[in-house]
């Protein structure tokens, strides 16, 4: 039944990929190109459209995977205070000076926070041997406010210009897209979604409950574990390099379940697809509106994605398509 | 009865004027709320009557001894009562307008200085100086940096008037020297228009190629500096670390002429405050070109 | 589906279960269960029966004794191998699944590599849902819903079905169509069942109650052994006693009622 929108929805959003290389804030014709403009697209554009799909797929795809798994229409990835803590990493790596002074600095503390934060929720949320997802959410939102709070405090102590660096960071900066992080980030997000697609079918036993999933042959602790597993992962390592951008794993979701239904193993790789795609065109957005300067990504993923939530809750069924 | 109906009025009526600051003899108390404003207030020798300095007023090194009332956003208001000052002295960019509000509500006196760009600078001085009455010391100083700024701008970074333009910009001598001044190198931040930095660059007789952005502090695209050249780029100390941190941006535009010809320069943060040192760092970007193109 | 062994297909060997931490919910638990049978779990809500079943498929783990499937020690078991062999239906069944009645049914087949034989379409044909299976399961009434999800239960093929209160909160219609399909899958397909519920009515309907009260077996065997005046006493704490009329129908006859 669904084929020919999954066959689609891919098509569409593979091209979106791989034009965007080409449009950029000026169009670069791939049919005439000289040393500058080949030097702009391998070592600028190339970089940072593979950044952007890579932590577009990761939100996608964490997205997707946090929905099934809190059972609640409206998680998201950063509802577990990753991004909270990712950012108060950032920051605190922005203003305090001890630079690595290489590129990987901030992307390591930022990854380093989100982990630890990762693993403060996971702690929070365990009881009798087996994480809670109402636990989880609500150690999420938890120590999202607490985290939120340090970084306003950061924040208010600092220097108009540092404090326009973290404000920049973390709305989501995709122009620090550099090669050397591009492998990292890959083998993690990779690693994230082959271990999430692979076991899509217990994701959708555990849709259906604990009790029930167990009966249909799935070890529930252990699968919640791996799930998440995965999504800190891929939420980390997109934070590392994209800064924090929200809405993805959102609404991405939301739209794919509606295209092609809720079944995981459709629903995780097409929201990841779809979620690169999305935030393609949204970093396309935010480097042409204001050219020479940019709008930070995660403010154009807010300003489409936060009306277009808004007009979702409208209709009658969203919780459920 | 009516004299002490007049009597009344009187007292009230005084009581509701804001106190503003005029004329006449130095306080006594200074308290500054701005790192540009401190360094003003001890080139016009009024040093020693300085009681209160922001977190950030580093320089001169007697200004860090002084006694802390915060930040420049949220100075604190208990720290500048306790101080006791005769006056308070803050600028429109960087200061908030509430905490001028708060203090006049407190019948503290307070003097908003008010000049932005560069070629506000001397007069800004001379009404400062005169609100704290040191109108000489004022004029001189406002005269000195009104000179130097005339010799910049009659010298102007204009290549073609250089003994030895830099390699490569042989070409360059109809039009005006490109020049981008880099803020912080990652995220990419430039100096924009209406900034003092844009002023300087105007003042050299030079294009700043980020005047087409609408920010003053705007994020910039790497790809827009590969397509304008700039013949030149400044790069701004604002971190101790920021030659390693640079690399990375340099090696993604290195095709840049002004790249591949080692015509970047790193400068002060002296340029950052517009205050007397702002000379200083003038020359240190002429200084910077004038060293390149003899290479 | 696995083939009949000599031996019970379920044992509870003295099973203790604690929730808390004083005296056991359940303890000292034994009975066995044979090839075929089709068993009403009766008791008083809070008499333990989600427990028994619960623990029948290792939701939760005994805190002593031991249970047996088919012979083998349940722990035994690999979790995709006990799922070909028993199927747990919970009370409660979420509403918020985003799922069709065809993905749900087809998701019966998880535990398996290789479908082993009954197809969807079939599966829905038995239940009676066949015009059905592309409606969002949310949007199903309460009886169609559960007649999904025994229908998921026919295609994961296990031999031995256990339902927790399958009846409660349906209209009397339903509940009866739910029996008779019950009973007519069973003998079909020759799965044996437990099912949990309080309706002493609809007890007398199986071929074999067993009554529960606190954690223990007050009694076993055809609904005239078991629901005795003296047992419904001891179980529901009224008076109730089965009575037959003249044309040999029985009815439930209240004492000192109003």
């Amino acid at each position: 039944m669904y084929k020919v929108k999954i066959t689609t929805v891919i098509v569409i959003a593979a091209s979106i990929l791989f034009i965007s290389l080409f449009l950029g804030p000026k169009v670069i014709n791939p049919f005439s190109l000289d040393a500058t403009e080949t030097n702009i697209l391998l070592s600028i554009r190339l970089p940072r459209v593979i950044v952007a799909a890579l932590v577009g797929v990761a939100l996608g795809a964490s997205g997707a995977i946090l929905q099934g798994l809190l059972r609640n229409p409206l998680a998201d990835p950063y509802i577990l205070g990753i991004s909270s803590g990712a950012a108060l990493a950032a920051t605190v790596g922005l203003l305090s000076g001890s630079y690595l002074s290489c590129t990987f600095s901030i992307p390591f503390t930022a990854f380093t926070g989100a982990l630890v934060v990762s693993l403060l929720v996971g702690m929070f949320g365990w009881k009798r041997g087996g994480i809670l997802p109402e636990r989880l959410l609500l150690a999420g939102i938890g120590l999202s406010f607490l985290f939120y709070a340090l970084l306003m405090l950061l924040i208010s102590i600092s220097s108009d210009a540092e404090m326009r660096r973290a404000v920049l960071w973390i709305f989501g900066d995709l122009s620090l897209a550099d090669w050397s992080l591009i492998p990292y980030g890959l083998l993690l997000i990779v690693s994230g979604l082959f271990l999430s697609i692979s076991r899509a079918k217990a994701l959708n036993a555990l849709m259906l409950g604990d009790d029930l999933a167990h009966s249909l042959g799935f070890s529930i602790h252990k699968e919640k574990i791996l799930f998440f597993v995965a999504v800190a992962l891929m939420t980390a390592a997109s934070v590392a390099m994209g800064g924090t951008i929200g809405f993805i794993g959102l609404l991405i979701p939301h739209i794919v379940r509606f295209l092609i239904g809720a079944d995981n193993r459709r629903l995780i790789p097409v929201s990841a697809l779809c979620g690169g795609a999305f935030l393609c065109i949204a970093d396309l957005i935010g480097k042409s509106i204001m050219h020479p300067a940019e709008i930070p990504s995660g403010i154009v993923t807010a300003i489409i994605g936060a009306p277009y939530f808004l007009f979702l809750l409208r209709r009658r069924d969203v919780l459920t398509t | 009865m009516r004299k002490s109906i007049v009597t009344v009025i009187a007292i009230i009526s005084s009581c509701l004027l804001p106190p503003y600051a005029q004329g006449g003899a130095t306080p006594d108390r200074i308290i500054s709320l701005a790192p540009n404003i401190t360094e003003i207030l001890f080139a016009l020798e009024l040093g020693t009557h300085v009681v209160g300095v922001t977190n950030f007023c580093d320089y001169p090194g007697e200004a860090r001894k002084k006694p802390k009332i915060g930040g420049m956003s949220n100075p604190s208001l208990e720290a500048v009562i306790s101080q006791d000052p005769d006056i308070v002295v803050m600028t429109t960019d960087g200061n908030q307008k509430e905490f001028e509000e708060q203090l006049r509500s407190l019948k503290i006196k307070t003097y908003v200085f008010k000049a932005r760009r560069i070629h506000e600078l001397p007069q800004g001085i001379r009404d400062l100086g005169h609100a704290l009455g040191v109108n000489e010391r004022a004029n001189v100083l406002a005269g000195e940096i009104e000179t130097s700024l005339r010799a910049f701008e009659a010298r102007g970074l204009d290549l073609s008037s250089l003994p030895h333009p830099p390699p490569g910009t042989a070409r360059v001598k109809d039009r005006k020297t490109k020049v981008i001044f880099i803020i912080w190198p990652e995220p990419l931040i430039v100096a924009g228009p209406g900034t003092v930095i844009h002023d300087i660059i105007t003042l050299l007789r030079c294009n700043n190629i980020a005047s087409r952005s609408r920010g003053a502090y705007p994020k910039y695209s790497l790809e827009d500096i590969i397509r304008q050249e700039p013949d030149f780029i400044f790069i701004g100390k604002g971190h101790e670390n920021v030659r390693e941190i640079s690399q990375g941006l340099l090696k993604k535009i290195s095709t840049v002429p002004a790249v591949r010809n080692g015509s970047v320069c790193f400068v002060s943060d002296a340029l950052y405050r517009l205050g007397p040192r702002i000379v200083r760092g003038i020359e240190e970007m002429e200084e910077c070109i004038r060293s390149k193109s003899l290479q | 589906m696995s083939s009949p062994r000599n031996q019970p297909i379920l044992l509870f060997n003295n099973v203790s279960f604690t929730y808390a931490e004083d005296k056991p919910f359940i303890d000292g638990l034994t009975f066995s269960m044979e090839d075929g049978e089709f068993i009403g779990l009766l008791g008083s809500n809070g008499s333990g029966k989600s427990t028994i079943l619960k623990l029948a498929c290792g939701i939760l783990r005994q805190s002593a004794g031991y249970v047996s499937l088919w012979g083998k020690p349940l722990t035994a078991y690999r979790n995709k191998d006990r799922a070909k062999l028993l199927c747990y239906l919970p009370q409660l069944l979420d509403l918020q699944v985003p799922f069709r009645v065809r993905e749900l049914v087809s998701m019966g087949l998880y535990p398996y590599d290789i479908p082993p034989g009954i197809t969807v379409d079939e599966a829905l044909e038995l239940v009676g849902l066949a015009d059905k299976s592309d409606v969002f399961v949310m949007n199903l009434s309460g009886g169609e819903r559960r007649r999904t999800f025994i229908a998921m239960t026919l295609l994961q093929e296990a031999g031995l079905v256990l339902l927790d209160e399958p009846l409660a909160n349906l209209d009397i219609k339903y509940q009866l169509e739910l029996l008779r399909l019950l009973r007519e899958l069973q003998a079909q397909k020759n799965i044996s069942v437990i099912m949990a519920l309080h309706d002493i009515n609809m007890a007398m309907q199986f071929p074999k109650v067993m009554l529960i009260k606190e954690g223990k077996i007050l009694s076993s065997g055809s609904p005239e052994h078991v629901l005795t005046k003296d047992l419904l006493k001891e179980a529901f704490d009224v008076g109730i006693e089965i009575r037959k009329d003249g044309s040999g129908a029985t009815y439930m006859s209240y004492e000192n009622f109003l």
